[in-house]
């Protein structure tokens, strides 16, 4: 049985064509954060299996299951990474999902380099990405929102509440972070 | 925000799923339904703080399910759900008291910026139910009265257990005086001369829990005018009374955790560390190792909390107590009141001591209290008590339960299922009454 941390990877997954750019600072901000060691490889090819096709939108809920069904049994979670436009059946669109207290989650880039209209910090949109990456593999560690606007797990209405956030987790979702790593025998 | 509860009545499973998933990473509390029927029978089994209503519902529409929730639970709010072909069945759904609808798919920023708003003025309408309720507190004067063996016990580990520093769980149903017998403690203790500072965790709104607790500094937020000190710096070298402990948010126990192990607190907005000098406990009338086991209480604070534990008995258990407490809340209405009646009726207080009191010391004080307003003579008759309904007065029979259940149901018709009062006649909270309703599937017939 693995009980390290170290043996066990989270797997950032590029589903089509992602800049590669984006790539090794989503590594370093994951390893900081959930202090697991990270991994790339690419483990769908398309996603044409989610197109709505009334929509042109991307299901995501249908991603994020092919993507747990692809993850290596080493890695503890996986993280998809897609250039599309993604959406849930209740809402218009999202930036990213993830299964709550599960394997898998995804983040898509299409949303996130729009300009905002009071730039007050207008960051680029790796920045952007990186957060959103964070926050849904937060959801996996089954964080839940949270109410500090510049905690990583706050939940951001538009692109100026991602900017306005950190990159970091806030004392309380660190101690829930650390309770559910504790759980899974890894504290 | 706090967390809501939400019921989503739609038809089809991929949407139930989707919003459900959704709302779960806010960490709401979401229940899915098909079908307007199931909609109404988890009504009236639970209280829901929003209901996500489909308008086009196989069966039973969604008017007719707003019209029926609107009847069971007004405090309920209802968001329509619509699709673009039915936005004036909407517009109509709340002129019949729907709180606001959606057109499907939902912008995800519309979705969240609503159940914000609805949440809000629950806590709102809380917050001034909180401070009604505290004022009412405050005017009362109760002690722990009783001869009973179960509760000379008691009066026997308060005496032990007082003179310690240590950390002091009371368990017992709601109403059984949980915190006279903390006041007791900290009565007999050194730390007497102290403050005893009472916080209700289950009754101060989410929101205001930790400016209440912890105090804030000049500042700290936009309504921060002056700088105020929390409980936790008036319980300075008293006793901090945490009633409901069991109510607190994972977030609170993640703070209260902090100041056990280290004694030491900060205003919020403030950098200065504050001495934690209080000792302090705890009360709930929930079972904290279940809920440890459930996960929604931590197991470290648990550890810290019950260190020296007991229960207080219900009143069923104690019924030898009845008259003199009887007689002693008959004193003090009638006192209040300015009324003059001198005794108790021999069938009156038959009727007290076959009842068995669910709502346990705070049933029997109501029950008193109403007997002496509705009262005309100089004694309080069995007519006047309103556990002596018609139903009730008939030879009770069958187990606890079954006459528990009689009896809320007898007063759930007699008030015309109005919960509130239903609830305030049976000495308990409406919570606690939805969860007794539901335990033993109380509905109301249609």
């Amino acid at each position: 049985v693995t009980t390290s941390r170290a043996d066990q990877p989270i797997l950032i997954s590029p589903i089509g064509p992602v800049d590669a750019g984006f790539i090794p600072p989503i590594q370093n901000a994951v390893r900081e954060i959930f202090g697991f060691p990270t991994r790339v490889d690419q483990v769908l090819d398309e996603v044409g299996f989610a197109l709505h096709h009334v929509r042109q939108q991307f299901h995501s809920t249908a991603i994020l299951d092919a993507l747990a069904q692809h993850v290596p049994r080493e890695c503890i979670k996986i993280l998809g990474i897609t250039a599309v436009d993604l959406f849930i059946p209740i809402l218009t669109h999202v930036y990213g999902e993830a299964q709550l207290g599960g394997r898998s989650c995804i983040v898509s880039t299409y949303r996130l380099d729009e300009s905002v209209e009071h730039p007050v910090a207008e960051q680029n949109s790796v920045d952007r990405l990186i957060k959103e990456a964070l926050h849904e593999l937060g959801h996996t560690f089954n964080l839940r929102h949270c109410r500090e606007q510049t905690c990583i797990m706050h939940y951001c209405r538009s692109l100026h509440d991602v900017d306005r956030k950190s990159m970091d987790l806030c004392r309380y979702c660190r101690v829930l972070l650390q309770d559910e790593l504790k759980r899974l025998g890894l504290g | 925000m706090d967390r809501a509860k939400i019921l989503v009545v739609d038809d089809e499973l991929i949407l139930r799923e989707s919003l459900q998933g959704w709302l779960e990473r806010d960490d709401h509390a979401v229940e899915t339904v098909a079908s307007g029927e199931e909609a109404l029978e988890r009504v009236r089994q639970s209280r829901y703080d929003i209901l996500f209503l489909d308008i086009k519902l196989e069966g039973m529409s969604g008017m007719e399910v707003l019209k029926k929730v609107r009847d069971i639970d007004p405090d309920t709010s209802v968001v329509m759900i619509t699709a673009y072909g039915s936005i004036s069945t909407a517009v109509e759904a709340m002129k019949d008291g729907a709180y606001d609808y959606l057109l499907k798919p939902f912008e995800p920023e519309g979705l969240s910026v609503l159940i914000e708003k609805i949440m809000d003025n629950k806590a709102q309408a809380r917050e001034a139910q909180y401070l009604r309720a505290e004022h009412r507190e405050r005017t009362r004067f109760e002690n722990l009265i009783g001869q009973s063996e179960a509760l000379q016990k008691v009066f026997d580990l308060i005496q032990d257990v007082a003179p310690m520093e240590s950390t002091v769980l009371v368990t017992g149903e709601t109403g059984t005086g949980k915190e006279l017998a903390a006041k007791a403690i900290h009565t007999h203790s050194q730390r007497c001369q102290g403050p005893f500072v009472a916080v209700n965790c289950g009754a101060i709104p989410e929101h205001l829990m930790e400016s209440e607790l912890f105090g804030y500094q000049k500042g700290a937020f936009t309504d921060a005018k002056t700088t105020k000190k929390g409980r936790l710096e008036l319980a300075y070298g008293g006793t901090l009374f945490l009633d409901e402990i069991g109510d607190i948010t994972p977030r609170m126990q993640i703070d209260l955790l902090r100041v056990l192990e280290e004694k030491l607190f900060y205003r919020v907005g403030g950098t200065q560390p504050i001495e934690a000098n209080f000792r302090v406990i705890a009360a709930t009338n929930k079972n904290l190792a279940q809920m440890v086991k459930a996960g929604s209480f931590r197991e470290d604070l648990f550890y810290r909390v019950n260190v020296i534990s007991f229960e207080m008995p219900p009143l069923r258990q104690r019924k030898d107590d009845i008259p003199l407490m009887a007689e002693h809340f008959l004193v003090r209405f009638t006192q209040e009141t300015n009324k003059r009646i001198d005794a108790i009726s021999r069938e009156a207080m038959d009727e007290l001591m076959t009842y068995d009191w669910p709502g346990n010391v705070r049933e029997l004080e109501n029950a008193i209290e109403r007997a002496v307003v509705v009262g005309k003579g100089r004694q309080i008759r069995a007519v006047d008590l309103p556990i002596c309904s018609e139903t009730t007065s008939q030879p009770p029979g069958g187990s606890l339960q079954e006459v528990e259940k009689n009896h809320i149901l007898a007063i759930l018709n007699q008030t015309g299922w109005n919960i509130k009062r239903s609830a305030h006649i049976l000495g308990i909270d409406r919570s606690t009454l939805y969860n007794k309703m539901k335990r033993y599937r109380i509905a109301r017939e249609q």
